[in-house]
């Protein structure tokens, strides 16, 4: 009749290593083994100052606890069947890291200690080893119920939870078959309690609530309704069950019966009996069952996690990454059109900057070479002009050149920046100057035709103007009675021829001075036009460069990106295909462990209990 | 000792506190509210966990059934002429409530208040004990988390300015709870406002007869404990039960326990092994149910076993029986300590409650005054002797100052740690003439003058010495004054 809980107990070590849970497995064995064992392991729990050590002692029917004010049992107390009485500190070296804590039985020291310093033994000063691992103590009295099976465990006492359930070191002893917990009539149970006991009945098939001290409460009875209502409440299927250790010893000391019945030990004493009979079959089937519910709840938890994960995180990896791609090619395309923009921009505007600044220097220079020929004369200044003009130009044309030059450089720069995410080697690998050459050579200053004031004409000139000057006052003279030829009148003539000499000679300069001035202008206009077309062509020049130059690098950043991308999508592709199947290998799991569930819960389905475990 | 300086230095920094802050009402009110307690008695709370006995302690102090009044509610136990309850809650406004007188206290009428609609119950009852102290009957105090603060504490540490604290067993959960007052600069600065109280001593120790003396050893062991003695200033075990039958019990409640007293022993034992036994079963004494009820009510089956055993051994009268009752409750040792530690010192304790307000208006509201009144509340810390004195006793108390223990306990009663008066400070007899006080207060001031000038010591050592020979001088000025009276 064993043999079904054994199997369903066989089938959860098998899941637990199928889903490779050492540690589970581990536990299950170790289950495996304790319900094979027929002795009963009682765990005394509570906390502090609620008579637990009084209540082990009433138990057993001997003072083998210590107990008093202040006196805190501070190492685990185990009561066992012995024929003769004895008591030893057993204290299990510290275990190693990385062992398994329970593999095998470790070699624990054993310290007898005399019977009379047991008091100082649970009080944790005697019979340890400095140094030494955790201990408890092991007391051996020959009693009925004790060798009927029953091991007493008296733990320390203790609010949390934790100490009672976790894996201490004494866990072997926590691995309980009834539990009792105590509290005392002189107040409810108390959150505390009533977590503890939430927690206990998930591990544990049997828990009891013993409440002691009955003797010093005249409404205990009270009490303990409102605790049985506190435990209806809470949903904890625990029995409650009142005692008075202090009237079961006086009853033991005196051998009154009526006195032990009413202690309310009876009660106590016959649960725990029936608990131990029921052990091999009805607490055992129970006890599978909370494996298997233990075991499917750790089993399930990460499989359920990692459900949800995939159900709600999208973004896995290789996802991100697609994502990511995505958004590099968008972001690219986006730099293409920003770049080319700024080119055709900025060169537009360069174009015309050059062309002002040109312009505006040619102006100031013609303005020079007005000034200059407004009071020099030509003939004289020509030379001097000439070359100033000259160098004036080519230095105009130098400055305007090497703007060009800077814009340019500065606009590849600035086209360069929208690539400044993607790094490396943006900016074109050649000095813009080499490309920016002069087209056709500039024309030569023409020397202009001028007139020359030569002798003859002087002379042709002088001799006209004395003649009317000789004419004018010879005539007027013979009037007077004086020859047309006198002094006065060939006087006059040279006044007269004179003047008109140096009438005629300004008339000259004037007109060698527009002359001078109007071949300059051309020659800078020529100039201009010439420059500013050279200079046009080397601002187109630059600017096909630069889109060629940077056309290629988006080209080059394209292909990569989106070579990434199509890799991303590839890996995507296959994430989600991997996904799904893991996802239906999960699916799959979960419904295994939901079968062997439903099995472990058929254990009990199948016979019903005899004995309601938790009446 | 030298309170008057310390008193007008804390009314000072109200003030500029009050002046800093006029603009904010909040923090005015507040002020306000702490100038106005400033005057008030001093404010004691009984807190504790649930039914940790924090009622009946209070009854025992008192001497009269007065509590519990709420169970969700702070009830305040102040001196006045006749007795008198209000009841202030949430949404009404405050409200007479009625009192009816019992033989040995009173009841509050509570008919007609829903539960935890009363937020406080403030009793005036002519009563000597409240001349001097306001007590303060709390609700239970939860188990503190690690985060959370308790409510119910939070208000207590808000508004009291020294704690009874009750506890069974002085470990773990209590003293979690207990740390939560020694927050802040002044909650480090200031002196220790708290007496554990071991309750309900008489049940533990499975009820025996002598739990009160293995109660004694419990609390002294408590207090060797560091952890322990640093938060509270003693531990006192006390049974309030037994000390409130002691301070009201009756003739009609002798005369029964006298007759169960004639019954012999052995035939009397099987009836006390239990509560239930004693109630239901017929002792031979011939008690009605209704009187047997009352003893257990008022004693306990482990009081009405100690009261037979010592009607029994002498204690034949009433007046006798009561006052051994309140003897061996501890009742008298708590009180005791309640004046030698808080009422002799609430000079210290209430600036220590209104200098934490301060503190906390600064820090929950800063201000463009915050900096300056920080500082003032640093340099009032750091400057009165007072505080220097308390501070020196957290010193002696966790040893750090290396003073064997001999000079340790010397400096600590000097300081003022057993108690405030001139006598308890010296550790002399109270009814010392005031020429051996001086001498004994001389000597003690020069001894500590050599040793806080010894380049041997080390400088903490040195600095504590400096402490306690201040202290002897005030004692000296303090004699001084007296004689010139």
């Amino acid at each position: 009749m064993a043999g079904i809980w054994l199997d369903a107990l066989d089938d959860i070590a098998r899941t637990c290593q199928e889903h490779g849970r050492g540690d589970l497995l581990q536990a299950v064995r170790l289950k495996r083994a304790h319900l094979l064992d027929p002795t009963l392991t009682v765990l005394v729990v509570g906390e502090p100052n609620q008579g637990k050590s009084q209540l082990v002692n009433a138990i057993v029917n001997a003072p083998v606890c210590p107990v008093g004010d202040g006196t805190t049992t501070v190492l685990p107390t185990v009561l066992r069947h012995a024929e003769v009485a004895s008591a030893t500190v057993v204290q299990t070296p510290l275990p190693g890291p990385g062992t398994p804590p329970a593999a095998d039985p470790p070699a624990v020291q054993r310290t007898p200690v005399p019977t009379d310093q047991i008091a100082a033994g649970v009080g944790g000063s005697t019979g340890r080893l400095p140094g030494g691992g955790p201990a408890y103590i092991e007391i051996a009295l020959p009693r009925a119920l004790l060798g009927a099976g029953v091991v007493l465990v008296d733990m320390p006492g203790g609010g949390d939870v934790a100490t009672v359930g976790a894996g201490t070191p004494v866990a072997a002893l926590t691995r309980a078959d009834t539990v009792l917990l105590v509290t005392d009539s002189t107040r409810d149970l108390s959150v505390n309690e009533l977590n503890m006991l939430l927690h206990l009945t998930r591990s544990h098939s049997n828990v009891a609530v013993v409440q002691t001290k009955t003797d010093l409460v005249p409404d205990w009875r009270a009490v303990a309704d409102r605790n049985r209502r506190h435990l209806a409440d809470a949903g904890v299927p625990a029995p409650l069950i009142p005692v008075s250790a202090a009237l079961r010893l006086h009853a033991a000391a005196t051998d009154d019966h009526t006195l032990n019945a009413e202690s309310g030990f009876p009660a106590l004493i016959a649960l725990l009996r029936r608990h131990l009979a029921a052990k091999p079959d009805t607490l055992a089937r129970a006890a599978v069952v909370l494996t298997a519910r233990t075991v499917v709840e750790q089993l399930a938890a990460p499989l359920r996690a990692e459900l949800t994960d995939h159900r709600s995180a999208e973004e896995s990896a290789p996802m991100a990454r697609l994502h990511a791609a995505q958004r590099e090619v968008d972001e690219l395309r986006r730099c293409a059109t920003r770049w080319q923009n700024t080119l055709t921009d900025e060169m537009a505007d360069l174009i015309s900057d050059i062309e002002h600044d040109l312009r505006d220097r040619t102006r100031q220079i013609l303005r020079m070479v007005d000034e200059a020929f407004e009071t020099a004369d030509p003939l004289v200044a020509w030379d001097a002009v000439a070359q100033w003009l000259e160098q004036s130009l080519v230095e105009a044309a130098e400055a305007n050149r090497q703007w060009l030059v800077q814009r340019c450089d500065w606009i590849a720069r600035r086209v360069a920046a929208s690539f400044a995410r993607y790094g490396h080697g943006s900016l074109p690998p050649w000095p813009l100057t080499a490309s920016v050459g002069y087209g056709a050579p500039i024309p030569e200053l023409e020397r202009p035709n001028v007139d020359r004031f030569t002798v003859g004409q002087k002379v042709f000139t002088g001799m006209k103007g004395s003649y009317g000057g000789l004419l004018m006052f010879g005539l007027a003279l013979t009037l007077a009675g004086m020859p047309m030829i006198n002094p006065i009148s060939i006087g006059a003539g040279a006044l007269f021829g004179g003047k008109s000499i140096r009438d005629e000679g300004k008339q000259l300069l004037r007109r060698r001075q527009a002359t001078v001035k109007a071949a300059v202008q051309r020659h800078v206009d020529d100039f201009f036009i010439q420059v500013s077309k050279d200079s046009r062509d080397a601002a187109r020049r630059a600017q096909r460069v630069l889109r060629d130059h940077f056309a290629a690098l988006t080209d080059e950043l394209q292909t990569a990106i989106i070579e990434s991308l199509r890799s991303a999508k590839e890996a995507a592709d296959t994430d989600a295909a991997a996904r799904e199947r893991r996802q239906r290998e999960i699916q799959q799991r979960m419904i295994r462990l939901a079968e062997l569930y439903e099995q472990a819960q058929q254990v009990t389905a199948a016979r019903p209990a005899p004995l309601a475990p938790l009446a | 000792m030298t309170g008057g300086r310390l008193d007008a230095q804390v009314r000072d920094l109200l003030h500029r506190a009050l002046h800093g802050y006029r603009d904010n009402p909040r923090a005015t009110e507040l002020l306000r509210h702490q100038l106005a307690r400033y005057d008030q008695p001093l404010r004691v709370a009984v807190v504790g966990g649930w039914r940790s006995g924090k009622s009946t302690l209070l009854n025992a102090l008192m001497g009269e059934e007065v509590a519990p009044v709420d169970g969700s509610a702070f009830a305040w136990y102040e001196d006045g002429p006749q007795p008198d309850a209000t009841g202030y809650s949430t949404s009404h406004p405050p409200q007479r409530l009625a009192v009816v007188r019992s033989g040995t206290g009173m009841r509050v009428d509570l008919t007609g208040w829903r539960a935890g609609e009363l937020r406080d119950i403030v009793v005036r009852w002519p009563a000597r004990s409240l001349r001097q102290v306001t007590l303060l009957d709390t609700p239970a105090v939860g188990v503190a988390d690690e985060q959370a603060t308790d409510p119910v504490l939070d208000r207590v540490l808000r508004e009291s300015d020294a704690l009874l604290y009750l506890t069974r067993d002085a470990r773990g959960a209590d003293l979690r709870i207990l740390g939560a007052t020694r927050e802040g600069v002044v909650g480090q600065a200031a002196p220790v406002h708290t007496i554990m109280v071991l309750s309900r001593v008489d049940e533990s120790g499975g009820g025996r007869v002598d739990a009160l003396l293995g109660a004694r050893q419990l609390a002294r062991r408590a207090l060797r404990n560091p952890q322990v003695d640093a938060l509270c200033a003693t531990v006192v075990p006390c049974s309030g039960l037994l000390g409130l039958a002691g301070r009201v019990l009756g003739e009609t409640e002798f005369a029964a326990l006298a007759a169960l007293a004639r019954v012999p022993r052995a035939e009397l034992e099987p009836y006390l092994l239990s509560a239930e036994r004693f109630a239901r079963g017929e002792p031979p004494a011939g008690l009605t149910a209704a009187t047997r009820g009352a003893l257990l009510e008022r004693l306990g089956v482990v009081g009405i076993r100690l009261a037979t055993t010592l009607v029994r051994t002498g204690c034949d009268n009433r007046v006798a029986l009561a006052a051994e009752l309140v003897r061996r409750s501890g009742l008298g040792e708590l009180r005791e300590s309640l004046n030698r530690l808080f009422v002799d010192r609430r000079q210290v304790l209430k600036a220590r409650s209104a200098l934490t307000a301060v503190e906390a208006v600064l820090r929950d509201e800063p201000g463009p005054a915050t900096a300056d009144l920080l500082a003032a509340l640093e340099q009032l810390l750091a400057g009165a002797h007072e505080f220097a004195e308390s501070r020196l006793l957290a010193a002696l108390r966790d040893g750090r100052l290396g003073f064997d223990a001999e000079l340790a306990a010397e400096a600590r009663r000097l300081v003022g740690g057993d108690g405030d008066e001139p006598a308890a400070r010296l550790g002399i007899a109270p009814d010392a003439t005031l020429a051996w006080l001086w001498e004994t207060a001389a000597e003690a001031r020069w001894r500590w003058r050599e040793r806080a000038d010894d380049p041997a010591l080390a400088l903490p050592q040195r600095r504590g010495a400096q402490v306690v020979a201040r202290s002897c001088e005030g004692l000296l000025a303090d004699l001084a004054t007296a004689h010139a009276r």
